[in-house]
């Protein structure tokens, strides 16, 4: 059974406008694990993210980090976002500082760490996140691709165990969003707990070890990748399409190019080598 | 304004100690306000001048147009100086006399309105000196370093990331309405700068609301503590601008006595 790092238990939430954003969502995140959280607009992502860093505080349910409620005591906030780390979708709402290395410094400062500590972690994740050209640079002459690797940065220099990233690919150009999921890969090897949250059912589907899908505030549908998007109807609920892998792979078994048996493919590469040459297929 | 900040960030002097450069800057500029000479300002004027455009590398044609910005404030305040207007038509150095009204210049008034001219021109050349050579966030640093009350750097550190987060902000929505014709008449121009204040000042509460989640997201608990990057101290420079600073206060003090 592998340990539940992140819960959420009955959570309920309204704006003070009356939007219902959240009704009774429960989830758990399990440590190392890759999850993806879909959705179309207005599904109530990333309320639930700020519910799972503090910053909101539930109407009725509870957060639990290993088992324990959040008592939203300024303590047990500080403890909570200490291994909780949330990258924003808008770089620019989460970039205080016009400097790079400042802003990058904000956080591991704030955990109380000594200079020389914080100045190598803001050097790790500058290495990490390629940004070590910009440091120089001030944040308001940066492309969008740029800031958001920076404001990245900033949260893995705090070292978290769970990363939280709100719509991480949206604006990126399609080379800046492959780096983007190579470092994912890597912080995932490192043992770090990831969830994202996307719209993108490509992404969603090659990235996670396991999606949760959201629709008006709460999570219509969960399990692993393959499982999920089988269920067409739940798709079709959520205001989502099928991944292009999946459409391909169940056309080929239909019109009888793969034999139904073949397993799903996860990535591009799987399913090309998944078709066999035509020569096999004018002998069988 | 702008090209200022970029020329910050990219001078040749972008890598010596902000220090340094204020102390320069911020020295010379005193010893410039108290010169009791025309020549003080002179020299004080020719070395900032170099040291912008020789040693900074900023293009002569931006140091120009930067130094005719505040000529025109400056000439009116001087010949309100430099002239007066009196009854008594006596003592005056260059005058004319129309219907027993005599206006003129007193000789002392053009020397005290002169110097003042190249005191205020010395003291601005300084000020570029330092807003050419060093970015506002290393200001702000050696502010606080100075022990300047936290509330006003952190509130120089946001208000400066924000001003280009909201002319971002502002310039997106002006193009919009202007790729909508908001700008084709006097009457829509009005109109639509009106609502482009408005929804500025909208768009104001929604990321100040997003900044402060962020920040909090980072364990923010009201005191934003930042590190700077660490500049080699140069003792090269120290004594450079003591040698440059005592023959002008020694000149100073020589000009009053």
């Amino acid at each position: 059974m592998p340990e539940v790092i992140l819960e959420a238990v009955d959570l309920k939430y309204s704006y003070p406008d009356g939007t219902n954003a959240l009704r009774k969502v429960c989830l758990q995140v399990e440590k190392g694990e890759r999850l993806a959280i879909l959705g179309s607009n207005g599904a109530g992502k990333s309320t639930l993210f700020m519910q799972f860093n503090g910053i909101y505080r539930p109407n009725s349910g509870c957060i639990k980090y290993q088992g324990r409620d959040i008592t939203y005591s300024n303590k047990a906030l500080i403890e909570l976002r200490k291994k909780v780390g949330i990258v924003f979708q808008d770089p620019d709402s989460q970039l205080f500082s016009a400097s790079v290395y400042q802003d990058i410094s904000f956080g591991p400062l704030n955990l109380g760490l000594s200079e020389e500590i914080v100045a190598a972690r803001v050097k790790q994740a500058l290495i990490d996140t390629e940004t070590t050209d910009l440091v120089d640079k001030p944040t308001h002459l940066l492309s969008y691709g740029q800031k958001k690797r920076v404001s990245i940065a900033g949260v893995l220099a705090m070292e978290p165990e769970v990363i939280i990233f709100d719509e991480p690919t949206a604006g990126l150009d399609p080379r800046h969003a492959l780096e983007f999921m190579q470092l994912l890969k890597k912080l995932r090897d490192s043992g770090k707990t990831i969830i994202i949250s996307t719209h993108d059912v490509d992404l969603a589907y090659s990235f996670s070890d396991r999606i949760a899908i959201m629709c008006s505030g709460e999570i219509i549908g969960h399990g692993e990748p393959s499982e999920l998007f089988l269920q067409s109807d739940l798709i079709q609920r959520a205001d989502l399409a099928l991944p292009w892998l999946i459409e391909m792979h169940s056309e080929l078994v239909k019109k009888g190019w793969l034999p139904p048996s073949t397993p799903l493919p996860k990535t591009k590469e799987d399913l090309l080598r998944n078709i066999p040459p035509k020569s096999d297929q004018q002998s069988a | 304004m702008i090209n200022i900040d970029c020329y910050a960030y990219s001078n040749n002097l972008r890598t010596v100690h902000p220090v340094e450069k204020s102390l320069f800057a911020m020295s010379t500029m005193v010893v410039c306000l108290t010169s009791t000479t025309v020549i003080t300002p002179l020299i004080v004027l020719a070395f900032m001048a170099g040291g912008i455009i020789i040693r900074a590398g900023i293009p002569i044609r931006v140091f120009l147009n930067l130094m005719f910005v505040p000529l025109s404030f400056l000439f009116i305040s001087v010949l309100t100086i430099a002239f007066s207007i009196s009854t008594n038509p006596s003592g005056f150095w260059l005058a004319q006399t129309i219907k027993g009204l005599t206006i003129g210049i007193h000789y002392p008034d053009l020397i005290t309105a002169i110097h003042l001219f190249l005191k205020s021109l010395g003291a601005v050349s300084c000020l570029y000196f330092l807003a050419l050579t060093t970015p506002i966030t290393e200001i702000i640093t050696v502010l606080h370093k100075m022990k300047v009350p936290v509330i006003i750097t952190e509130l120089m550190v946001l208000i400066y990331r924000f001003i280009f987060v909201f002319m971002e902000t502002a310039t997106t929505i002006r193009r919009a309405q202007s790729s909508r014709l908001g700008y084709v008449s006097m009457k829509s121009s009005y109109r639509s700068l009106s609502r482009l204040f408005t929804s500025l000042l909208g768009k104001v509460f929604v990321k100040s609301q997003e900044l402060y989640n962020a920040m909090a997201a980072r364990c923010y608990t009201g005191e934003i503590k930042v590190l700077t990057k660490k500049y080699p101290i140069s003792f090269r420079n120290y004594i450079l601008i003591i040698v440059f600073e005592l023959p002008l206060i020694l000149l100073n003090l020589l000009g009053r006595s």
